[in-house]
């Protein structure tokens, strides 16, 4: 297969916080991609064209992309929307990819965001009925108990997913609930290096975290991520163009995207869910090889020198890194435990902080894509880890618990 | 940095409501064949031939091969739970379920914890969700062998499977 060498030479971000009440979607948006213009030195006039993202119905607006053209500067431009759930950010940039190794276009911004403050319930109703309204109307009309949506409701919608998720990785892997403080502290420990990170504590320990009430047993408070406004932007671009405007340019090696059948919401027609345990995610898997195997990676254990990986909860570190192969199977708690996954690490783990510290949703596995490139290209400030970077991982989750995003990038094409 | 329409300091907000009424959904048939069976205490699943899996409540495809699910099986009421949730207690207006309060219409008693499980009922390969009855929070386990709790009376509606409860 014939593909153009292809790199991010710039990243740019908003500030995360609850509320971005100063600015629009327009607005916010800019300011991202302002910025990743700004890092790559190049000029709006210069770029062929945008590939853009969020959560459909999580924001207070519908189709956000018919009216960012114009504070974008990508009138007369072509302008491609993608959305796949909580994987947007991670299909949105590697939909730049795409754009530009087919040689369809030779310089892309990728852009991705989400305002959850424009809706008064946080995304939490308003988007997520969206997912579940299909086969909840359709049981409603065979007797779906009261009770039983009781039951769904006080386990609520994301989280449930990811509670289910945890009891069944504690059960098979032996990890325990002191595992998932000690993740969520150092997500907050090093979302505290990154300016542009939600939740920041700076020196938070487990123990800090442990003082959090149960939320639903195994989560506490102080485990779950926060609902926030924010965008995040790449400028991707061709091998001769990407060599001359950056001195590091993080090449994507490979990347791919696989589902597989919905482990969750009982599907369309409420029948039965044939994945038995939602923590296997195929998908992930599947993604994780193909990619290794276009970026030539046969170890990533050894090959992997840090990993962006989507963790609004905490458990989904330690499992989706397994799922990755960057840990043996039900090994990763203890890597956990002796300090493998911080910054400074063997196997560093979402040394930004992550989605558990900072969750945009359409924009949040844009962001590992875009962390990763600065680890690349030395540009973490803080955060930057302190070996030197070869390869990096970002993974992207979401669908009905069943999409995954995983795109390899490297300090050299690798091909 | 980027661009700014600086004559608003802040986003605005306007009042009004959403009529979900206004949507359309075409689901399939299958769950009528189901809660008939249930009128009768019978769990019915459909079974893939390319894969031999029973899914409960039955699915039109098989979501690994993409294999029409025609053929039928009936499952025991009895199952495995394979996974389980146990919720904080539910107060008196902390909670809206359709815009009702489940403490108010008596659905939950106030403080009340409840406790969603999947079941792996025996002879079938899926998890099916519902709630765990007449059990101790504490005792609960992954493993745990339950039976299906029927309604009082059976109309052939979802609603005849109230739960389940520890064998
Ligand atoms: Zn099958």
């Amino acid at each position: 297969m014939k593909r153009r060498n292809v790199a991010v030479i710039g990243c740019g971000q908003t500030k995360h916080s609850s509320r971005r009440r100063d600015v629009n979607v327009a607005e916010m948006v800019s300011e991202a991609v302002y910025n990743a213009l700004e890092d790559a030195q190049v000029s709006a006039r210069e770029v062929d064209a945008f590939v853009v993202g969020n959560m459909p119905g999580f924001g207070g607006v519908a189709q956000p992309e018919q009216w960012i053209a114009e504070s974008l500067g990508a009138a007369g431009k072509p302008v491609l929307r993608i959305a796949t759930g909580g994987t947007t950010g991670g299909s949105v940039g590697q939909g730049g990819y795409y754009v530009v190794a087919s040689g369809l276009h030779d310089m892309v911004v990728a852009v991705a965001w989400e305002k959850h403050s424009d809706s008064k319930e946080a995304g939490a109703t308003t988007g997520l009925l969206h997912v579940g309204l299909g086969n909840f109307f359709h049981a409603a009309g065979y007797g779906l108990s009261l009770k039983n949506l009781v039951a769904t409701s006080v386990v609520g919608a994301a989280a449930g997913v990811a509670v289910y998720q945890a009891m069944f990785y504690m059960h098979r892997s032996g990890c325990g609930i002191e595992h998932f403080d000690m993740v969520a502290a150092k997500a907050r420990r090093n979302a505290a290096k990154n300016k542009y990170a939600h939740l920041q504590w700076p020196g938070c320990t487990a123990e800090d975290i442990a003082k959090t009430d149960i939320v639903t047993y195994p989560f506490r408070y102080g485990h779950i991520c926060p609902a926030s406004d924010g965008a995040s932007a790449i400028v991707v671009a061709e091998e001769s163009l990407a060599r001359k405007k950056a001195k590091q340019p993080a090449w994507f090696k490979g990347l791919a995207s696989y589902t597989d059948e919905e482990n969750q919401l009982q599907s369309e027609n409420f029948g039965g869910v044939g994945v038995t345990d939602p923590s296997e995610q195929r998908g992930c898997w599947l993604s994780a090889v193909k990619a290794y195997r276009m970026a030539g990676i046969v170890d990533p254990k050894t090959e992997i020198d840090v990993a962006e990986i989507y963790q609004p909860f905490p458990s989904q570190e330690l499992f989706f890194a397994e799922r990755l192969g960057l840990f043996d199977e039900g090994t990763a708690w203890m890597a956990l435990e002796t300090g493998e996954t911080e910054i400074e690490g063997r196997m560093p783990l979402d040394p930004s902080g992550g989605v558990n510290a900072t969750n945009a949703i359409g924009s949040s596995a844009m962001q590992r894509i875009l962390e990763c490139a600065l680890q690349i290209m030395g540009k973490a400030e803080e955060h930057q880890v302190p070996k030197k970077v070869r390869n990096a991982l970002a993974h992207g989750w979401g669908g009905v618990t069943n999409y995954s995003t995983v795109t390899v990038l490297g300090d050299t094409p690798g091909r | 940095m980027g661009y700014l329409k600086d004559e608003r300091p802040t986003t605005i907000g306007v009042e009004g409501g959403w009529n979900l009424g206004a949507y359309h959904y075409k689901g399939s048939r299958l769950l009528e064949e189901y809660v008939a069976g249930l009128k009768h205490k019978k769990l019915t699943g459909s079974f893939c031939p390319g894969c031999a899996r029973v899914i409960v409540p039955p699915r039109n495809l098989c979501g690994r091969c993409h294999r029409k699910m025609d053929g039928r099986k009936t499952v025991s009421d009895r199952g495995t739970i394979t996974c389980f949730v146990v919720s904080p207690p539910i107060y008196k207006g902390k909670l809206k379920v359709l815009g009702m309060d489940p403490v108010e219409i008596g659905l939950v008693k106030d403080g009340q914890v409840v406790i969603p499980v999947f079941v792996k009922f025996d002879g079938s390969d899926s998890n099916t969700d519902t709630v765990l009855l007449n059990a101790d929070p504490k005792d609960v386990h992954i493993g745990m062998r339950v039976k299906v709790v029927w309604a009082k009376e059976l109309q052939g509606s979802l609603a005849d499977v109230e739960g389940v409860e520890p064998i």
